[in-house]
This record gives structure tokens, C-alpha cells and sequence, in this order.
């Protein structure tokens, strides 16, 4: 501060009359040459009394209601409200979670399923490769009957009942189990106690094997086209 | 509220709660709601309208607690917004206007010196006269406008600073200051027309 000692005036003094007892909004300097003006002045010390009057009686009010609070019925319900929403908001946490999983679980299964059906066909074309005489399984057993008897039909086809393996332990099969058609040698047919009188020219024999569901052979019958002569 | 109660900040207390934490709810709650309510019941001297106020502050800050930017101000501040807001909303929906002085002083005589009222500070001055002062100064500030209330309220009553106020007024500081200093000046005026009627009905007994 440079020493200098600010004037007050009454109309300064007016200006400042509300601040002179707050605590840091004015500068002290002033504030003494207000106190200083007010104690010259009959006018501004009135008002500086009635200030002072006004400031006791806010004193005395914060004073009376410091301890004014709510009812507790306020907090209790407030209480309430808060665990009603920390549940709810437990809720869609976890909803949302079960949502993310089924998106998870849905995109791995979709995934799956592409990849089972690129991988597929490759896996059919190893199974060719590896035993060129067994031709590709076509349909469950009912839809096979319908469509041998259209081979027949169609191409003058023959075949008789399935008859069961002597190791088979799986009578259902006959009913539902997946049937194939493969070319098998006779020797092949001899092994499942099918011996084949010779055929002439004919190396292999196509006949329909009904598989179990782990892939064990069931039940064969032999299918004799017209331009073959298999015997039974 | 133990030391440790204290020492929490209330921005910390504030982080807990978004958390889920009851106890931090309760201690910020128990905390800062009185002023709220004081601002709430000064501003519309009817009790179930501030005890309304304050559930739905908190309610706010339960539903919606990541509104509060702790760049704009304090937590304090914030709140003392958000009444202000749901005071003029119940304002606006039941077209009440400034209350009267009457409902001032019963809502005044039940809570803060009536036979059940706790709100006797053991701080206070007890001295008559200044409790008749104090009572004077209530119904004078009951019937000052209500811009020129809501300054008294949180400058005088509630301590704030001009800053603070400003937040809560959202309102220029150099606002908060000149409108301060007229509700002094008519609150003055009101007192000392209070003085001189109270010296004449005195003169007449």
C-alpha cells in the first residue's frame, strides 16, 4: 500500500456501507478511511448503525436456525430411493451382461457354422479319396427307401430287405439309421457274411450299408441293377 | 460425524455414491442438506415445499450424479442450483407468489423458538433484544422481491461468497454483489420503519 489515505465521501461511503463489515471484500485502507468518514459525518454514522443493527439481527437468525433440518421421513426416503436405484442399476448391468454373452454366444455359433460348412466339403472329399467305393450319404433311412425305390423306377434298379450284420446290436438303426451306398468287393462282402458267387467282369458289388450312430455298419442289402448280375 | 466423516471431501463422497456407496450417500446427505433446506424454507417459508426441495436435490444427485462438473464450482454450490430450480418449477406449477410474512413467522415460530422447535442454537445470543431483531429481520427478508431474497439468503444467511453465490444464482459475481447491497439497503429501510412504527404504537400505550 503507498500510505496514502483514500477520501471517502459520503457518496463513496453509501457505495462501500455493505462491504465495510465483510471480511476480505474490501481494502483495509478504505475501510479505515470509511470508519473515519462515519465518525465526521452524522449521516453515514446513522447508517453505519443500522448496518451494524441489520448485521446482529442476520447473526442472531443464522444463529437460531443452525440446527433447521429436514424431517428423517426425508432421509428415509431418500435411503429407499437410493437402494431402489443401485438394485436397478444392478439389474441392467446384468441384463446388459446376458445380452453381451447371447451376442458372444450367437457369433461364435454363426462362426461355427461357417466354418462347419466350408470345412465340410473338404472332409467328404477326403472320405472319397481315401475309399473311392463308398458314394456319399445321401438322406436318413425313410427318405433312402423313397429314393431307391425311384432308382428302381428310374433305372430299372432291384434291391431286397436290409439284413442285419451278424454283430449288430442296434435293431433301431433299421428304422432311423443313415444309409449309405458303397461298392464293396466280394471279399469285402464275404467278411460280413455276404459271400457273393463270381460275377464275371464285375470287381465290386453296390450295395446299401445301414449305419448306427457311431458309424458301425448295421444292416446290408444288396442292390442289383440290370446291367449287373449279382446274386444273392 | 467422526474426524474421519470429515475429512472426506465432498467430491469424494460424491465419487463414492456414483459407486453405489449407501454410507458416503448418507454422510454427503447429512452433511449439506440443512443449508439446502434452510435455503429452501427462507426462500418459500412452507416447510413441505422445502422438505419436497431437498428430496428432490438428492433425488437428483441420486438418478443423475455425474451432472455436477466440478470445473463449474462446488458440490455446494451445485446443489443450491438445482433447488433453486425445483423452487421456481413448484413456483410456476402452483402460481404461488412471494410467501406471506404470516406463513414466514409460523413456519419460524414451530422451528426455530416454539415450545417444540429444536432450532435454538446453544451459540445464540439470547438476549430479547436481539432476538426481537432477529425476528424483524426474518418478516423484513419474507417480503423483499425474490432475486433480492435469494442474496441475502446465501450471501448473509448461508455465509457464501459472491463466487459461490454466483454459481448457485448462475449469475455474474458483479450481479450477486449489487443486488446484495440493495437487499441490505431496503431491509434497512424495512427495519427502520418497523423501529419508528413499534416507537409510535409504544407511545400510544
Amino acid at each position: 500500500m503507498s500510505g496514502d489515505k483514500i477520501r471517502v465521501d459520503c457518496a463513496r461511503f453509501g457505495e462501500i456501507l455493505h462491504d465495510i463489515d465483510r471480511p476480505g471484500a474490501l481494502d483495509p485502507g478504505l475501510v479505515e478511511s470509511a470508519l473515519a468518514h462515519a465518525e465526521s459525518c452524522s449521516d453515514c454514522a446513522r447508517l453505519l448503525t443500522e448496518a451494524e443493527s441489520l448485521d446482529l439481527g442476520l447473526r442472531t437468525l443464522v444463529a437460531q436456525e443452525a440446527n433447521l433440518q429436514a424431517s428423517p421421513r426425508v432421509e428415509k426416503a431418500l435411503l429407499r430411493e437410493f437402494r431402489d436405484q443401485k438394485a436397478a442399476v444392478a439389474r441392467r448391468r446384468f441384463q446388459w451382461q446376458v445380452a453381451v454373452l447371447g451376442a458372444a454366444a450367437a457369433t461364435i455359433l454363426a462362426i461355427g457354422l461357417v466354418l462347419h460348412q466350408r470345412l465340410a466339403p473338404k472332409g467328404g472329399n477326403n472320405v472319397a479319396q481315401q475309399s473311392p467305393q463308398v458314394a456319399p450319404i445321401v438322406a436318413p433311412r425313410n427318405t433312402q427307401i423313397q429314393q431307391a425305390a425311384q432308382s428302381q423306377a428310374n433305372n430299372s434298379e432291384y434291391a431286397a430287405d436290409f439284413v442285419s450284420l451278424p454283430y449288430a446290436d442296434d435293431p433301431s438303426t433299421l428304422d432311423d439309421g443313415a444309409v449309405v451306398r458303397v461298392n464293396l468287393s466280394r471279399s469285402a462282402l464275404a467278411a460280413l457274411g455276404m459271400p457273393v458267387a463270381d460275377t464275371g467282369d464285375a470287381e465290386t458289388i453296390p450295395a446299401d450299408l445301414v449305419l448306427g450312430e457311431d458309424g458301425t455298419p448295421e444292416a446290408i442289402r444288396l442292390v442289383s441293377q440290370t446291367t449287373s448280375e449279382q446274386s444273392f | 460425524m467422526t474426524t474421519q466423516a470429515t475429512e472426506i471431501t465432498d467430491d469424494g463422497l460424491l465419487r463414492r455414491i456414483i459407486a453405489g456407496d449407501e454410507e458416503a450417500f448418507k454422510l454427503l446427505y447429512r452433511r449439506t442438506h440443512p443449508a439446502i433446506y434452510r435455503y429452501a424454507l427462507r426462500m418459500s417459508g412452507n416447510v413441505a415445499l422445502a422438505e419436497d426441495v431437498v428430496q428432490e436435490v438428492f433425488m437428483t444427485l441420486i438418478r443423475d450424479a455425474k451432472r455436477f462438473d466440478p470445473a463449474r464450482g462446488t458440490l455446494g454450490g451445485f446443489l443450491f442450483g438445482v433447488a433453486r430450480n425445483h423452487l421456481r418449477k413448484r413456483w410456476e406449477q402452483e402460481k404461488r407468489s412471494v410467501p406471506l410474512p404470516a406463513d414466514i413467522e409460523e413456519t419460524g415460530s414451530r422451528h426455530l423458538g416454539g415450545p417444540n422447535g429444536n432450532g435454538f442454537s446453544a451459540a445464540a445470543d439470547s438476549s430479547l433484544e436481539s432476538i426481537e431483531t432477529a425476528v424483524r429481520v426474518r418478516q423484513a427478508i419474507a417480503t423483499l422481491p425474490e432475486n433480492y431474497r435469494e442474496a441475502v439468503v446465501l450471501c448473509e444467511l448461508e455465509e457464501m461468497s459472491y463466487e459461490e453465490a454466483a454459481v448457485a444464482l448462475d449469475c455474474p459475481i458483479g450481479t450477486v454483489r449489487s443486488r446484495l447491497h440493495r437487499a441490505r439497503t431496503m431491509l434497512v429501510e424495512k427495519l427502520r420503519e418497523g423501529h419508528a412504527m413499534s416507537k409510535t404504537s409504544g407511545v400510544r400505550e
